[in-house]
């Protein structure tokens, strides 16, 4: 196993207004792995990343940085940001500067780098999540794509251990997602451990290595992604639907491998076409068609009881 | 203001000093302040045309449109320079009048026109480095680029948010648009605050100590072209002198 270079240990949040966000949660972020915190809307994934760099303060448990437990100084702090790097769901919230450039060497400056260091680390992060037609243009003309990998470049640009990412695949299309997974590979390949929240299950399957299911204000369960994504069970708890190449890996039989993309499926299905798979398991009842009826048995259906009862133990 | 902006930033004189943008439109301006203005308005517009429109390749549309929206104040002046009020007369055409108005206007545009000149040449980012050398503090600086950021970000939200409300009829009627404007505006005060206190997250997260530092922009002086406006601004105003003695020679 990885060393685990962050984690949160058995946190408690409660917002003003006694809204409780977080509630006994504990998260292990391992070196080099990526790690993809899944949970629905509004189930406090925010919460736990705003943790994750020391913006908000657990009310009980703790964060801790290479196994020590974190300090909350303002030194402590500058040193947590500058190796934990966390970039916002909204670019807008993050992009201060009128120029892309000027943007991107906040974090440098503040790191305390001269300003020929800040250039070098600007350009750079500009080559690394190529954008450098960017450069000189005025934030405000950017479309919402180019803003979000400005943002990404700002925190880049820091050199952060760990990149945390808060649903860093919303409102892009599906290019833009490819360009950002391609130049997140790049940085994992550098070095860098890789942390997304999302509800997007199907992302979250392809591209973690680890997963950790979410519900509530807790971890319902983390390990590998493909054991955690199989169990059925949970995903209904957590309210999460289980990813598509899965449903059709399981829809197929028990695979000892699913495939982990939509390529391999693909080959899958026309490696069976020359020597048909016999189908070990019965396909899943089609789905049933009264509009009600469909609510009721959905994993959308809305659950009044809070997720995860009777799950005790997972995480 | 939106498209102005977008030259600023995209013009091909973006890189050049802002000194330099300075020298050019300060010294047309003053030449245009002095100087009679009949015959140094027009070099002086001849001058900004091919600065902003051959030179630095700004659409003379743009040009004009921006000079229009002062002019138009201007020309509603002109009625009470040409006209004379006199207990005799009543209300009379004035000769002398006449060449006052002509004189305001062509002064006014002249001087606008340089302004126009700058603005749509100069992006934001090449000012800080010379208001900080002007002795700005800092602060007001800060706050000064933190505002056109969010102009734009509030822009689109309001824009939006307005579109919204249209669409589902809010401004039928005056006494509808009125509430409907009044809910707008509180509801983007508030989206502003939230916004205000998620950015304050986000530069936290990249170690704000509270003050905005950035690489300024740099920009090189030259020689060559600061000779050029020299020699530019001698050439506007010999020919707005020998052409103003021409002009009286024909006067008379």
């Amino acid at each position: 196993m990885s060393p685990v270079i962050l984690a949160a240990r058995d946190i408690d949040y409660v917002y003003p207004g006694n809204v409780q966000a977080l509630q006994g949660l504990s998260l292990d972020i391992e070196q080099g792995r990526k790690l993809a915190v899944l949970g629905p809307n509004g189930s406090g994934k925010t919460t736990l990343l705003l943790h994750l760099n020391g913006t908000l303060k657990p009310r009980r448990g703790e964060i801790l940085l290479d196994g020590r437990p974190a300090a909350y100084d303002r030194r402590s702090l500058n040193i947590w940001r500058s190796r934990v790097g966390l970039v916002l769901q909204e670019p807008d919230d993050q992009l201060f500067s009128a120029s892309v450039y000027q943007d991107i060497s906040f974090g440098p400056l503040n790191q305390g780098l001269s300003a020929a260091e800040a250039r070098e680390r600007v350009r750079l992060a500009l080559a690394a999540l190529h954008i450098k037609p960017l450069a000189e243009r005025a934030t405000h003309m950017l479309s919402f794509g180019q803003k979000k990998r400005v943002a990404i470049a700002g925190i880049l640009a820091m050199r952060p251990e760990v990149l945390i990412l808060d649903e860093p695949t919303a409102g892009l299309d599906a290019q833009g997602v490819a360009q950002l997974l391609t130049v997140l590979e790049e940085q994992r390949r550098a070095g860098a451990t890789l942390v997304f929240a999302t509800h997007d299950m199907d992302l979250a399957y392809t591209w973690a290595d680890v997963v950790a299911v979410f519900c509530d204000g807790r971890v319902l369960r983390q390990g590998e992604t493909v054991a955690v994504l199989s169990d059925r069970e949970l995903l209904q708890a957590a309210r999460l639907k289980m990813p598509w190449l899965l449903e059709v890996a399981q829809a197929l039989g028990e695979l000892e491998q699913p495939p982990r993309s939509q390529e391999a499926l693909l080959e899958l299905l026309r490696q069976s076409h020359s020597s048909p798979v016999t189908v070990q398991t019965p396909l899943p009842d089609p789905p049933p068609q009264g509009g009600r009826e469909l609510l009721q048995n959905s994993y959308l259906a809305y659950s009044p009881s809070p997720c995860g009862r009777g799950l005790e133990g997972g995480g | 203001m939106h498209l102005t902006d977008q030259h600023a930033w995209t013009n091909r004189w973006r890189r050049y000093h802002p000194a330099e943008k300075l020298l050019l439109a300060g010294g047309l301006l003053l030449l245009s302040i002095t100087l009679p203005p009949l015959t140094t308005a027009p070099v002086v517009l001849l001058v900004v045309w091919l600065a902003t429109v051959i030179g630095a390749g700004i659409p003379a549309a743009a040009l004009a449109r921006f000079i229009a929206v002062p002019s138009a104040f201007l020309l509603t002046s002109v009625p009470f320079l040409v006209l004379s009020v006199s207990s005799s007369q009543g209300i009379a055409f004035s000769p002398s009048g006449l060449e006052t108005a002509l004189r305001v206007v062509a002064r006014s545009l002249a001087a606008i026109s340089s302004m126009a000149f700058l603005t749509l040449t100069t992006p934001v980012i090449a000012w800080t480095p010379l208001l900080r050398r002007l002795g700005v503090p800092q602060a007001i600086v800060e706050i000064m680029l933190l505002i056109y950021r969010l102009i734009f970000v509030f822009a689109e939200q309001a824009v939006t948010a307005s579109q919204a409300q249209a669409a589902r009829l809010g401004y039928d009627g005056i006494r509808r648009s009125l509430h409907s404007l009044g809910l707008l505006v509180a509801s983007l005060l508030e989206r502003s605050l939230a916004r205000m206190r998620r950015l304050e997250i986000g530069l936290a997260a990249r170690n704000f100590d509270g003050e905005l530092r950035v690489l300024q922009p740099t920009y090189a002086l030259s020689l060559w072209r600061l000779a050029l406006i020299g020699s530019t601004l001698l050439a506007v105003a010999a020919v707005s002198l020998l052409g103003n003695q021409l002009l009286a020679k024909a006067m008379t």
